[in-house]
């Protein structure tokens, strides 16, 4: 169990490692010097070589990728193009913000997407379970800025009870949160419920409700661990849909997050910027991974290795 | 004679379908008295598992009870309320199901599965509980009884998992154990132990409900023996008499078509013909399509379970005659 940690670790180091030459790569490919695109069409041509040159754009390759890594294990990103602060300032700044709406987006989505589904399953074809399949329908099929912008209007525009854009107190955070995390809601309460009927009628089941247990007692003791096997493995692929959500939903409601922070970087040809957020939101990605493995294998001792 | 433990009375169960009633435990009784092993033998989809799902309360849908009752120990447990149905499963009606490899929960340690029902009648503290369970598994022959309760179900092999299900029906004394099965996924070695372990439950005064489809599981373990043919108990009689002297036509179909087997011979006695159809049974005797034996009446009336003596009854019209069907 430990081993298997350490080595998932070090995959989780190489594959940070090759996101980052990935990257890396991908941005230089891009024609053009990205110093003449951000100083404008009527820079002099001295201006932009003494500035090519400050921001090391001129040394090969390889050493702007050496400086590149070292600098990014120190935590230094260098320093913004566009912005001219420093990368690790701006997303330091920016960080508190998109955790905060993708934790809420992912607690909203996946509390009330596990509550439904198993209320769905349990009420199997009563009417409970026909609302919340065609809620979660709607969940599903509707795009983020869609249920952004009705959010907005409804619970802003006309009824005044939250704020409708800028970050002020959590609770500027709840319309994009739900917003956020609509979609995740939907189809994690979809395949809670198909999950759970299908193990429902495992002969387990059968054995658990032989043994006296109620049927609360063979949700919670027998079916439920059973049922968030495939759910964990949802969840961590969301993890990553949430932070390309986040994007659309810091622009829509004016959040100062690294998804905004990666919108301006790619307007402005912002290289340093551009990194710092691929990476991080990257390093994210491959946090989730790493705790739903294991969640998984606390959850299923069958993927676990004999001691 | 003994008091009985469990007594099914005239039940009926079916399932609703979209095709309609099927129809498939018919008007069924059965006895258990205290300390004996009862068998129900059939082929397979004669109604063997629903009877005795029936009587636990755990029919699956659409499965329903249409009539009759059950009697354990002298008190009725159908028309009771399901609060109640569960505070007596598996505490004074446990039941062992036929496929050890999907009956166990995989994600949990088999020591906690086995003491759940101690936790859940008895209230019983965790460590008191254990050893309970300690005591169990090495009184079903599991070999390092300590070790083995935190083991999962993928750990253990069939006959192992088959030891903790069993362990696991027992571990609250229940006055009837059924076990639907308990050997039919199992290899023939595992089986006999197995059935030698159940012998020596029953000895401690459980009496046991098997079902089997194998006659050969029957003739060793049971003192009473059922036959049920399409939903309906067809013969029923001591073991001996059954297997000495069987009535029924079916029964004597499932005879040959075993001993047969036996002589080795290169062609296989088998029961001609296919079983009725769940859904529009025969007016008459189910066992009519296939007969040898059917005549007019055959088809067109049920024949009653008629008592020919000693407790041997047959459903066969001609049976009563004291002729050979
Ligand atoms: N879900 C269902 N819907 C309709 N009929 C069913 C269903 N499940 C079982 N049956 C029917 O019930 C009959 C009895 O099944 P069962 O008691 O399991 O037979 P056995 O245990 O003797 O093999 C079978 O003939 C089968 O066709
Ligand atoms: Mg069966």
């Amino acid at each position: 169990m430990k081993q298997n940690i350490i080595k998932r670790l070090l995959q989780a180091v190489f594959v940070l490692l090759g996101v980052a030459l990935l990257i890396f790569i991908m941005l230089r490919i891009v024609p053009g010097n990205p110093i003449a695109t951000m100083m404008g069409e009527h820079a002099d041509p001295a201006t932009i070589e003494r500035m090519t040159a400050e921001f090391g754009l001129d040394q090969p390759a390889i050493v702007q990728f050496a400086r590149y890594l070292s600098g990014a294990v120190r935590g230094d990103f260098g320093t913004s193009y566009s912005l001219g602060r420093p990368v690790a300032a701006l997303m330091r700044q920016a960080f508190g913000n998109t955790l905060k709406l993708a934790f809420l987006a992912a607690l909203f989505a996946w509390i009330l997407g596990i509550t439904c589904g198993i209320i769905a399953a349990v009420k199997k074809n009563g009417l409970l379970d026909r609302l919340f399949m065609g809620l979660s329908l709607l969940g599903v099929s509707m795009p983020v800025f869609m249920v952004a912008m009705l959010l907005q209007y409804v619970f802003a525009f006309h009824l005044h009870w939250l704020p409708i854009s800028g970050v002020d107190g959590l609770k500027s955070f709840i319309l994009p949160a739900i917003a956020l995390g609509w979609n995740s809601a939907g189809s994690v309460s979809r395949l809670v419920r198909s999950t759970l009927i299908e193990i429902l009628q495992e002969d387990y089941i059968d054995t658990a409700r032989a043994k006296g247990n109620r049927q609360m007692g063979v949700l919670l003791r027998h079916a439920l661990r059973n049922a968030m096997l495939p759910v964990v493995t949802m969840m961590a692929i969301q993890i990553s849909s949430l932070l390309s959500g986040a994007v659309i939903t810091e622009t829509i409601f004016s959040i100062n997050g690294i998804g905004q922070l990666a919108v301006q970087a790619i307007n402005g040809r912002d290289i340093p910027l551009l990194q710092g957020t691929a990476l991080f939101s990257t390093a994210i990605v491959i946090i989730g991974n790493l705790l739903a493995d294991c969640l998984y294998s606390v959850l299923d001792p069958r993927i676990r290795k004999e001691a | 004679m003994e008091k009985n433990m469990l007594e099914i009375r005239h039940l009926s169960a079916s399932f609703f379908t979209q095709k309609g009633e099927v129809k498939a435990v018919n008007d069924v009784c059965i006895e258990v008295p205290k300390g004996k092993i009862v068998g129900i033998v059939g082929e397979s989809g004669c109604g063997k598992s629903m009877t005795v799902r029936a009587c636990m309360g755990l029919l699956k849908y659409p499965g329903r009870v249409v009539g009759g009752e059950a009697w354990l120990d002298g008190k009725e447990i159908l028309s009771l309320p399901e609060k109640e149905k569960c505070a007596i499963r598996g505490d004074e009606i446990a039941m062992v199901f036929q496929d050890p490899m999907t009956s166990l929960n995989p994600v949990v340690r088999v020591g906690k599965q086995v003491t759940e029902a101690l936790r859940l009648h008895r209230n019983m503290p965790a460590a008191e509980a254990r050893r309970e369970a300690v005591a169990m598994f090495e009184a079903v022959g599991i070999p390092e009884a300590k070790k083995r309760l935190s083991s999962y179900p993928h750990q253990l092999s069939g006959g192992l998992r088959q030891r903790v299900m069993i362990a696991m029906a027992m571990i609250c004394h229940p006055k009837v154990l059924i076990a639907d099965e308990p050997t039919t996924a199992l290899d023939v070695t595992v089986e006999a132990q197995i059935l030698r372990l159940m012998k020596k439950l029953c000895s401690d005064g459980t009496s046991v409900l098997i079902i089997s489809h194998n006659l050969g599981v029957i003739a060793q373990l049971c003192d009473y023996v059922y036959v049920m043919y399409a939903g309906r108990i067809v013969e029923q009689a001591d073991t001996f008499t059954l297997f000495e002297e069987p009535l029924h036509p079916y029964t004597r179909g499932l005879l040959s078509s075993v001993s047969s087997l036996r002589r080795g011979g290169d062609k296989l006695d088998t029961i001609p013909g296919v079983v009725p159809n769940l859904l529009h049974l025969p007016a008459g005797c189910s066992f009519s399509l296939r007969c040898e034996r059917c005549e007019e009446k055959c088809r067109e009336c049920l024949p009653d379970l008629m008592d020919v003596g000693d407790g041997h009854k047959v459903r066969c019209h001609f049976a009563g005659r004291g002729e050979k069907a």
